[in-house]
């Protein structure tokens, strides 16, 4: 049984999909069978990002309304055989999700993967919630900037509020990403700290990612940047992947201990 | 004099910022887990005696004390 993480940002275009992407690859280079989801229906992006545009036959909602069976829609990477692709549909739009479809297709995923990633749409509206209503945990995505963050917050509490684990009285385990850190700002103090985002949102954290030019140049090639070792968001996310697989990697240039946060992500595959 | 404010460091602005603008999102719309279950009911419990066209259900928020806003409008012409 594996591990569903939905990745979340309330605001578009801070890195979710990149993330999703990167994440994903990185749990398949530690030897873990992932499966990212394209939730963002009608805005289809995951594929791009991970060179898959072409494979794609059958996508998730072809799954979901029987029309194609899983194995048909999955599709293998090229990169790395433990990272599977399902595709969001291009043609309809978000209201053909239903929570009943989602959660089989979830828990069929959930049965054969140890990491199921799904990529949230923006927005707080239907397919955001239908996104995160059976996931385990989640990856909030922000900038560390005010707009990623207050909107970040509205996406917490519709988690802490629809979530099929929340209302059953448990927990859904939350994790933030600060992505695009520009390290001189915050010496200077143009741009805001980790630790006054984390108190913020009252949140975890999970990894910070530095701006890097490179991850349009891997974007632009479909190549997702882990896979460039000399890129430092990169770096970054193989450090996030390696904590996320239960592994013990120090918050690199943070000032925060990542000892309890090691732990809880471990104590979630047992 | 006025010199405080500009010499505080725009990351310092946006943390106050933020944490006044979060605090009033969580206020307004942040509500109980349960508010639309209850809501259907409160429907259905009013509708044994009354027409009712909508129920809203609000939480405030006022200092420590917290308190559900339950308004009902009557629907005359059910």
């Amino acid at each position: 049984m594996g591990i569903v993480i939905a990745v979340i940002s309330g605001k578009g275009g801070v890195g979710k999909t990149t993330a999703t992407a990167n994440l994903g690859l990185g749990i398949a280079i530690n030897n873990k069978k992932c499966v990212v989801v394209d939730f963002d229906i009608g805005q289809r992006n995951l594929d791009m990002i991970l060179g898959l545009e072409n494979r794609v036959v059958y996508d998730m909602v072809q799954v979901m309304d029987g029309e194609a069976n899983l194995k048909q829609a999955l599709i293998k990477s090229k990169v790395n055989e433990n990272l599977h692709f399902l595709a969001a549909s291009q043609t309809k739009d978000k209201s053909v999700l239903d929570s009943d479809k989602v959660e089989k297709l979830v828990s069929e995923l959930r049965e054969s993967f140890d990491f199921v990633i799904l990529d949230a749409p923006a927005g707080i509206e239907s397919g955001y919630e239908h996104t995160i209503e059976f996931a385990d945990a989640a990856i909030v995505v922000v900038n560390p900037e005010v707009s990623s963050i207050r909107d970040a917050d509205r996406a917490i509490g519709i988690l802490d509020s629809k979530s099929a684990k929340v209302k059953a009285g448990d927990d859904v385990a939350k994790y933030l990403v600060i992505n695009r850190i520009v390290a001189d700002m915050v010496e200077s103090g143009e741009m805001l700290k980790s630790d006054d985002i984390l108190e913020i949102l009252n949140i975890k954290l999970l990894g910070k990612i530095p701006e890097d030019k490179g991850v349009i140049d891997a974007s632009n090639q479909g190549k997702p940047v882990i896979l460039d070792k000399k890129s430092i968001a990169g770096q970054a996310y193989d450090r996030i992947s390696g904590r996320l697989c239960g592994q013990k990697v120090d918050m690199k240039d943070i000032e925060v201990s990542d000892a309890g946060l090691f732990k809880k992500i471990t104590g979630i595959f047992k | 004099m006025f010199g405080f404010f500009e010499n505080k460091k725009s990351a310092t602005v946006a943390k106050d910022r933020l944490t006044i603008a979060i605090m009033s999102d969580r206020d307004r719309t942040n509500g109980y887990p349960f508010m639309d279950e209850m809501k259907a009911e409160i429907i259905k419990v009013v509708q044994k005696y009354v027409g009712v066209k909508d129920v809203e259900i609000r939480k405030e928020v006022d200092g420590e004390v917290e308190a559900l806003a339950i308004d009902v409008e009557l629907d005359k012409n059910a």
